[in-house]
């Protein structure tokens, strides 16, 4: 009965871990702007070809090919092949303000949805009361 | 990884930028200055124009292995000057006239400055405003069970 519960609760957290990632990752953007050549970094999830192709290491003290969990779903990624700016920066910071605004209303979303679920299993608690 | 990683990478932009905009009202505030400094020959040299230079912060190898791939914000690298030559203004009652008549002004374009300070402005207005969604992130993160 418990497992539907634990199981969106997990669903959630990743969702939640991953919107801040993104949030990191814009706001490294948004700070670097104006640097010379630097290219900004996105986050996606990660495709079944790309968990099929990744490097086994034969021991465990070996350093990790990604440097991200392998566990996690998804990853950040470097947007190598386009320049906006004579500079050789590529931040469209058009773009990163409205997925900033965007991202946060996913969060706070995801905030509502995980105090739903919280005041769902409290009412089933007082039961019903 | 902290918590607070968000805001500490749009902290340094807000530090960056706001060095950027001091270096501009420097530049804006001599843009008359005929005596900046004393040049090998014990003469007096114009104000030359900075220019502040921005690199990623911890772009190295261990950044990598650490899981900061998503980057640590940004960092002044140097203030450099710019080696444009300087202005020439036929001005011949000036103190620091050469024997033609003609003072060497500094190599500041006003123009130039109000366009960098503008641009320097909106910067360190977008890095406020993820601060701010930052912030409402982790109000919204301490209401979880609440």
């Amino acid at each position: 009965m418990m497992e539907w519960y634990d199981s969106a609760f997990q669903t959630l957290e990743g969702a939640l871990n991953f919107a801040t990632l993104k949030n990191r990752t814009i706001a490294n953007n948004i700070a670097n702007v104006d640097t010379p050549d630097f290219k900004a970094k996105g986050v996606r999830f990660k495709n079944v070809l790309h968990q099929t192709l990744e490097a086994k290491r034969t021991h465990p003290r070996h350093i990790e090919f990604s440097s991200e969990d392998p566990s996690q779903k998804y990853q950040t990624y470097t947007k190598q092949h386009t320049t906006y700016n004579h500079n050789g920066n590529n931040v469209d910071i058009d773009k990163e303000m409205s997925e900033l605004a965007k991202n946060q209303i996913y969060y706070q979303g995801l905030v509502d949805r995980i105090n739903g679920k919280f005041n769902n299993l409290e009412t089933v608690i007082r039961g019903g009361k | 990884m902290s918590v607070f990683d968000a805001m500490n990478t749009s902290a340094s932009g807000l530090t960056a930028q706001r060095l950027r905009m001091d270096v501009i009202s420097s530049n804006i505030a001599n843009a008359q200055t005929t005596r900046a400094n004393l040049d090998e020959n014990g003469e007096f040299e114009p104000y030359r124009r900075k220019m502040v230079t921005v690199e990623p912060k911890a772009n190295d190898f261990r950044s990598f292995l650490h899981k900061a791939a998503h980057g640590k914000g940004v960092r002044v690298t140097q203030i450099v000057e710019d080696d444009e030559p300087f202005k020439l203004v036929y001005n011949p009652n000036h103190p620091d006239a050469d024997e033609t008549g003609y003072v060497q002004m500094p190599n500041v374009d006003p123009l130039k400055e109000m366009v960098d300070l503008m641009s320097a402005t909106r910067s360190y207005e977008a890095n406020v405003t993820t601060i701010n969604a930052s912030k409402n992130m982790l109000m919204k993160a301490l209401e979880i069970g609440r």
